[in-house]
């Protein structure tokens, strides 16, 4: 179903989705987009578009839940929050992410 | 986990289908207005501000698509599409689809419940450890025409003893001929007497079968011989019917037949053996000594388990090696005895299995009858549906797209056929089994379980590739070039004339193979059973020996029911006999004739001892001499009264009245056996079957030779119930421990005899019919679609002068065209292939030339039925309007 050489990418997505609605609370698409752009001060250029592939993913493995609201200016959109067990794997790819994060940092500093 | 959800998640969104589509389109447009907004509030023209959106978000169309497809299951969405768009198609030819289901369902119905029969009694593994392992062993002997006997006690302890080829061999009483030959005993002691089937097995016969016990042990094989503990095993419906399941059941002393048992074990469910009526087992109890000395009569069946990897072939050659000593040995006994070995099951199952194949084949055709009549219709349509596969080819749809589709149509309509099918087998299986009841083995548990289930499956989805493939190839082949309709349409004409070709011909056989059972049915009827089957019921009494323990004392006991039954009102005989017509007898054995040379004797004469009035109440005619006296005694000479089979094989055709006062012993002239004198010479009665032989048959008077049980014979002008009643009263009055079993109508007795002749000859005319009916369809099909095709031709014939004889002439030849190629073919394959029934008939050979005739009368008026009604439609064509349509 999923290509190997966007795991990476996929996978950092979804937990930047995940951290995002960790800290933000419910959020819409739009919003979620936003936000992501504006953490990353522009320099992830994404079709926000693409951020569905990921919360569809999300939804499916129930990480987390979707339901019709009513956005600041009054348009009716789809928030997501994170769940339970949202919470638990945002924690344990966290841990995950330092840990390779850091092997990559070490790596690289040592090729020198 | 998390797979878990995503699979379920997928589900649900196939499931909602085009509702989880307009959500994310909602959402979609959502986000994008917000984006609009944004860009709006940047300073965006309100059509700058939606381009601006439409690029920051991306392709929504691609999004989508893709979305969709990650959401559920892609290949399933189009399959479920298609099979919307075949039900949609099918409403839109109700007539056709009413048709083609409601065939479906009578052709996968017919065959599944054939085969849930095909399935109890040929391929069930029997409930055994190793089932292949077991054969049962037979004795042969030309002498005595036997080809399948049970056997006599001292042969199954030598070949036990001598063979190198069994673990083990065991053996059970088989004192009957009827059903599993099972003994009837008694069990008193919780209510009415309950009469049960008993069978007596050596010891190690539930260890060579390899069956455990549920609870409790089975027997050990010291227990085979007399004075050990009188010990029981009961089935388990015995268990639960008469000591409601009880645990405690183990380790009680239970009374059967005036003597106590222990229960030492009690069976699993699904045990059985020899069949399922049986409903407990006990040791047979012989003495060694016993066992040794006797090599005449024969009544154990044998059944032994091959060692492990010993062949068939091998076990026969070791078994015929001691069948060879046994003869030199016991020259006297074992003259030209040989040993006959079969598979167990092979056994079991040896007398239904021709019915069986035979209904098989039978079901078989007419599925494929079935098959090309829905593919014949499904070719009708090809033309009228030209026009909407060539626009969907038109837009765009390939030939594997339109032939898929048109598959998934076949699919459907078999499903739902099948599923009616299953439906209707169920429906039908409980009137077929109790209908079937001994026609089918006793120990096969016929029902419709999984594995046949599966087989519906297996043909619904087997079915649109034999009916489906043809007319989807034909119809994709159109759609797509529609210039090619009427060059098609000619191929289509001839391609379903060779359908209903096909059809006629395997309904040819079919109806042949039934005329043939419903002629051998009716001559099996016409047989006379040699007794007045009105005004006649039946039933058994045994007397138990504890309370009745000598010849004397049973013979006072039968005497007094006998005498009491005579006074009901509405009696005019009352008799009783040792073995009653039809349901076979057992015990035969030599005869010396007087006058003969001392090595010259006869074998298998049949002994039955019958009270005076025996005859008068079975209806059987006195052809010369006397019935028996009340001066017949056991103080007076032995007398006997013999059949007209006797008279004629012993005495070489000595009329009737110069037989009378011959004598004759029943034994071997070194037998020193009394000498019975012939006093009466009586009509034959069918011993075991109408349409077996009847053999040489011998009665001796109750007074003179004692048997017990008897079965009692009364002909009252009274209703069969009402002297049932009575019956039961009376044998109360004399002993209120004494059970009435066996109860049955003459006119029933001949009945059942012919239940399973009567079964399969109905089923394959039912077969039959419905294959004939199909074959008319289709030609009626074929014709009325000609006619509407040829409609302008016909009315220009007309207008130009052409009677409506002419027309009808010219239609119903065209229709007959199929019905004389099939006819043809059918005959020469009912021909080839009725060769196999031999076996089944009865009073008629294969070849029967009244048969064929029937057959095609049958045919002759079913195909002139068939064009009878497009042809008169042609006939009233009116020429003028016609010419006006076109």
């Amino acid at each position: 179903m999923t290509e190997p050489k966007s795991d990476i990418l996929q996978g950092t997505l979804d937990l930047m989705v995940l951290r995002t609605l960790d800290v933000m609370g419910p959020l819409h698409g739009y919003g979620l987009a936003r936000r992501i752009e504006q953490i990353s001060d522009d320099v992830l250029q994404l079709n926000q578009g693409t951020i569905y592939a990921s919360l569809l993913r999300l939804q499916q493995r129930r990480w987390i839940s979707a339901s019709w609201g009513v956005s600041d200016n009054n348009r009716k959109a789809k928030f997501y929050a994170i769940t339970k067990a949202g919470r638990k794997q945002l924690t344990a790819q966290t841990e995950n992410w330092e840990r390779i994060s850091g092997v990559i940092a070490r790596l690289l500093k040592a090729e020198r | 986990m998390a797979w878990l959800w995503t699979v379920l998640s997928r589900i649900r969104a196939l499931i909602a289908g085009r509702q989880a589509d307009d959500d994310f389109d909602r959402e979609i447009a959502s986000h994008l207005e917000m984006l609009v907004d944004e860009y709006r509030r940047r300073g965006l023209s309100p059509g700058e501000a939606r381009r601006a959106a439409l690029v920051r978000f991306g392709g929504p169309m691609q999004l989508r698509e893709q979305h969709r497809e990650n959401s559920s299951v892609p290949f399933i969405e189009t399959m479920l599409q298609d099979i919307r768009y075949a039900f949609r198609s099918l409403r839109r030819y109700p007539a056709f689809s009413l048709v083609a289901v409601a065939t479906l369902a009578v052709g996968i119905g017919a065959g599944t419940a054939v085969f849930s029969f095909v399935r109890a009694v040929l391929l069930r593994p029997l409930p055994y450890s190793r089932p292949d392992e077991l054969v049962r062993i037979f004795e042969t002997n030309p002498l005595r025409n036997w080809t399948r006997n049970i056997v006599a006690p001292a042969n199954w302890a030598d070949w036990r003893a001598r063979n190198q080829v069994f673990t083990d061999i065991a053996a059970y009483e088989q004192f009957r001929q009827v059903g599993s030959g099972a003994n009837e005993v008694f069990l008193t002691g919780f209510g009415e007497p309950q009469g049960l089937k008993s069978i007596g097995v050596t010891g190690n016969f539930f260890s060579v079968l390899g069956a455990s016990p549920l609870l409790g042990r089975t027997f050990t094989d010291d227990e085979t011989y007399e004075g050990k503990a009188r010990v029981v095993v009961l089935s388990y419906g015995l268990w639960q019917s008469a000591f409601g399941g009880d645990p405690g059941t183990l380790g009680r002393t239970i009374t059967l037949s005036g003597r106590t048992y222990d229960v030492v074990g009690i069976m699993p469910q699904d045990f059985f053996f020899p069949g399922r009526d049986v409903q407990l087992w006990m040791p047979v109890g012989y003495t060694a000594d016993m066992i040794s000395r006797t090599r005449r009569p024969h009544f154990l069946g044998a059944v032994a388990r091959l060692k492990p990897g010993v062949a068939l072939e091998r076990a026969k050659q070791d078994m015929d090696r001691i069948a060879r000593q046994l003869e030199a040995e016991y020259p006297d006994t074992n003259t030209q005895m040989g040993v006959r070995l079969e598979p167990l099951h092979d056994s079991f199952a040896s007398e239904p299995r021709t019915a069986l194949l035979m209904l098989s084949g039978a079901v078989g055709l007419l599925f494929l009858i079935v098959c090309a009549n829905i593919a014949n219709l499904q070719l009708g349509r090809t033309v009228n549906r030209s026009r909407e596969l060539s626009i969907r080819a038109a837009l765009g749809a390939g030939r594997t797209r339109l032939l898929r589709q048109l598959l998934t149509e076949s699919v459907v309509l078999s499903v739902i056929g099948g599923s009616l099918g299953v439906g209707l087998a169920l429906a039908t299986q409980s009137v077929l089994t109790t209908y079937a009841a001994s026609a089918v083995p006793l120990f096969a548990q016929v029902g419709i379980d999984r594995s046949v289930l599966l087989f519906a499956l297996a043909v619904s989805i087997a079915a649109p590739v034999i009916f489906g493939t043809v007319p989807a190839l034909v119809s994709s082949q159109t759609g797509a070039m529609s210039q090619r309709v009427e060059a098609g349409s000619r191929e289509t004409r001839r391609l379903r004339n060779l359908l209903v070709g096909a059809e006629i011909a395997l309904a040819v056989v079919l109806v042949a193979g039934a005329a043939l059972l419903v002629r051998s049915l009716s001559h099996l009827q016409d047989v006379d059973p040699g007794f007045n089957r009105e005004h006649g019921v039946a039933f058994t009494i045994t007397l138990p020996s504890a309370r009745y323990p000598d010849a004397a004392a049973r013979i006072r006991g039968f005497s007094e029911i006998e005498r009491r039954l005579r006074e009901q009102p509405g009696v005019q005989f009352v008799g009783a006999t040792g073995t009653l017509a039809l349901r076979g007898t057992t015990w035969s054995g030599d005869a010396t004739i007087e006058g003969r040379a001392t090595t010259d004797f006869e074998r298998e004469l049949q002994h039955s001892s019958t009270t005076k009035d025996y005859f008068q109440a079975m209806g059987i005619r006195l052809l010369a001499g006397r019935f028996f006296e009340d001066t017949d005694t056991r103080e007076t000479t032995p007398v006997t009264i013999v059949n007209e089979t006797l008279a004629r094989a012993y005495y070489r055709n000595l009329p009737a009245d110069q037989v009378i006062g011959k004598r004759i012993t029943f034994g071997r002239p070194t037998d020193n056996a009394p000498w019975n004198t012939i006093v009466g010479v009586v009509a034959d009665e069918r011993q075991s079957g109408l349409d077996k032989p009847v053999q040489p048959n011998a009665y001796s008077s109750i007074a003179q030779r004692q048997q017990n049980p008897l079965t009692f014979v009364i002909r009252s002008a009274a209703q069969p119930d009402a002297v049932v009643a009575a019956a039961r009263r009376t044998v109360a009055d004399v002993d209120k421990d004494l059970a009435v079993t066996n109860i049955t109508t003459l006119r029933d007795l001949v009945d059942e005899s012919m239940e399973g002749h009567r079964f399969r000859t109905t089923l394959l005319s039912g077969f039959a019919l419905i294959a004939l009916m199909l074959a008319a369809l289709g030609v009626y099909g074929v014709l009325a679609y000609f006619v509407s095709q040829r409609s302008r031709e016909l009315g220009i014939r007309l207008a130009l002068g052409a009677s409506r004889g002419e027309v009808w002439r010219l239609v119903v030849g065209e229709g007959l065209k199929p019905v004389v190629a099939g006819g043809v073919a059918g005959i020469a394959g009912a021909v080839a292939l009725t060769s196999l029934l031999r076996t089944l008939l009865f009073g008629v050979e294969t070849m029967d030339a009244t048969t064929y005739g029937a057959v095609f009368a049958a045919l002759a008026v079913v195909a002139m039925l068939a064009c009878a009604v497009p042809a008169a439609k042609a006939m009233r064509l009116d020429p003028l309007a016609v010419l006006r349509d076109e």
